[in-house]
């Protein structure tokens, strides 16, 4: 069975990226994982229906930056489909400004909550969704929460009252910075 | 008078104490349409993910869930182990079946209780918890933990188990095995079981398809995907049990594919304790984890539980990202509740085993 996925993925594959686009790992098991880059969202739009026409799944999908802490710029989408206990990953990367993908909720409708949560947590922009609504976060939330770096010191600093440091530094001369103002 | 309302359920007290809400245009009794409402809990879990390093994360993701509370480091610990290469030793793949099975037991018990309760019949809520008890002191007595085990660990388990917990384990599945058996002949024949769960909160094999379902809700729908069976993990190669399905795919069938699920579980787990392989439980080295990515997935009593791991070659994840079962099943809801009576709502919430902590993580 995993054979006969596996040509199908490599068939799927090839008719929009040309032969040797698709590479596989395996893990102990024999479980095989395969792995495609996309580095135009829109050929996505080719992909997508090839790959529900030979019944994947869609199982999640994973937005990220390519470097975690924003020293440089970009963002790519990995979709993690199920050809019958193959699992195929395809990641796409995302134009800079601003970053763009068109929505597969056509082909599989359980792309829906996905992409929404990526749009919520990434700020990425979504075209052509049904149902373009906040998913999990709440409406006055600003968008792209995982997109910023927000170091503990700097939360720790917000959540921190003038009440803390008088008791830190109880019996002493408080310091300047920590009498509050800005807290 | 063909007016519908909008009738507005949860987010507090839908089958679970856990919040979604569900805005629910009803006309008369009968439920016309479905909205979700999801986010009370989200709790930024995959943000931490990233800050923490490999081994603080074990830890994280065992918080993710309490029910699949062994499914989260096992399926995570996969992942790393994917990337890195580390071999799991032969003991360790049993160590870690068992407890999976322990845990999927004591979760199906859980969620069959619950459904007698929303169906009024409290007795054989208390008596399906009563049942679930015997697994909860197993995992006491195996693991020290009622709910999160802390039995993986990157490279294998933390805790072995000897021949005399062997022999505590095993009493303990024999006190189970007829009070199982008990229990699914009540589950199946009471008439006011019955009354209350066959025939609704239906999804049709197609409908379970479209909206990639899975688990015990995909497996009563006729969907027999398994991942034990389709991309066997851990030792579940070695393992002799059947996958459950059913056609029926309403409420019903549900619970009993749940309950036989549980017999199956403790056959597999008698397996692993007679085939139970000597040598070391885990690797002794620490394990360098390279850049890279890898993907791992494992069956969790909810069903497909998927872990993308990306690294960066530092020892905390670039991207850490998991989806639980639950996550597509709620949509499936929108089918199950179409036309159904106001008064099973909360019967068809509670079909899909619901776990709203983990889907917003």
């Amino acid at each position: 069975m995993n054979d006969i996925m596996k040509q199908s993925a490599e068939k799927a594959v090839a008719q929009v990226l040309g032969k040797g686009a698709l590479a596989w790992t395996a893990d102990v098991n024999g479980n095989a994982f395969g792995w495609v880059r996309l580095c135009d969202p829109r050929s996505l739009l080719d992909l997508a229906p090839l790959l529900a026409e030979i019944g994947a799944r869609l199982m999640t999908v994973t937005a990220y930056r390519n470097d975690k802490y924003g020293r440089e710029e970009g963002h790519e989408i990995a979709y993690h489909f199920d050809l019958d206990g193959v699992v195929l990953t395809v990641e796409v990367c995302l134009p800079d400004e601003p970053p763009k993908v068109p929505s597969i909720t056509p082909w599989f409708r359980n792309a829906d909550w996905n992409e929404r949560e990526f749009v919520e947590l990434y700020g990425i922009v979504l075209e052509d969704h049904p149902n373009p609504r906040r998913l999990f976060l709440a409406a006055d939330l600003d968008e792209a929460v995982l997109d910023r770096l927000v170091p503990l010191s700097t939360m720790m600093n917000g959540a921190s009252t003038s009440t803390l440091w008088e008791k830190v530094f109880a019996g002493k001369q408080l310091p300047d910075w920590a009498k509050g103002g800005n807290n | 008078m063909s007016a519908t309302y909008t009738l507005p359920v949860g987010p507090l007290h839908v089958a679970l104490e856990e919040p979604m809400y569900f805005d629910i245009r009803v006309d008369g009794e009968t439920v016309r349409s479905v909205e979700l409402s999801a986010g009370h809990v989200h709790r930024g879990i995959e943000a931490l993910a990233m800050r923490r390093n490999y081994f603080q994360n074990v830890t994280l993701t065992e918080r993710v869930c309490s029910l699949c509370s062994n499914s989260h480091p096992a399926t995570y610990c996969m992942a790393v182990e994917n990337l890195s290469g580390i071999p799991v030793p032969e003991r360790a793949k049993y160590l870690r079946v068992i407890a999976d099975e322990v845990k999927r037991i004591a979760s199906h018990l859980f969620n069959v209780g619950i459904m007698a309760h929303l169906t009024g019949f409290d007795s054989l809520f208390m008596h399906a918890m009563e049942v679930r008890e015997i697994m909860q002191d197993a995992k006491e007595g195996v693991y020290g933990n009622r709910m999160n085990l802390g039995q993986c660990i990157i490279g294998g388990c933390r805790r072995d188990i000897d021949d005399a917990t062997a022999e505590f384990l095993r009493g303990q599945l024999e006190q189970l095995k007829p009070q199982l058996a008990e229990l699914y002949g009540v589950f199946e024949r009471d008439p006011l079981i019955r009354t209350r769960t066959r025939g609704i909160g239906l999804l049709p094999r197609e409908e379970a398809v479209s909206r990639a379902v899975v688990g015990p809700v995909a497996r009563a729908s006729g969907v027999a995907y398994d991942v034990r069976r389709k991309a066997p993990y851990a030792a579940y190669a070695d393992l002799d049990f059947e996958v459950q399905t059913d056609t029926r795919g309403d409420v019903h069938s549900r619970a009993l594919l749940r309950l036989r699920e549980a017999v199956e579980s403790v056959k597999i787990i008698e397996q692993c304790l007679r085939q139970l392989p000597g040598g070391p439980i885990c690797t002794k080295e620490i394990p360098v984890i390279p850049a890279g990515e890898s993907v791992a997935r494992s069956e969790a009593p909810r069903g497909e539980v998927f872990y993308y791991l990306r690294a960066d070659g530092t020892d905390i994840p670039q991207r850490l990202k998991w989806r639980v079962p639950t996550y597509m099943n709620w949509e499936a809801l929108q089918v199950m509740m179409r036309d159904c009576q106001v008064a099973d709502i909360a019967l068809i919430v509670n079909s899909i085993d619901p776990c709203v902590s983990c889907t917003e993580r």
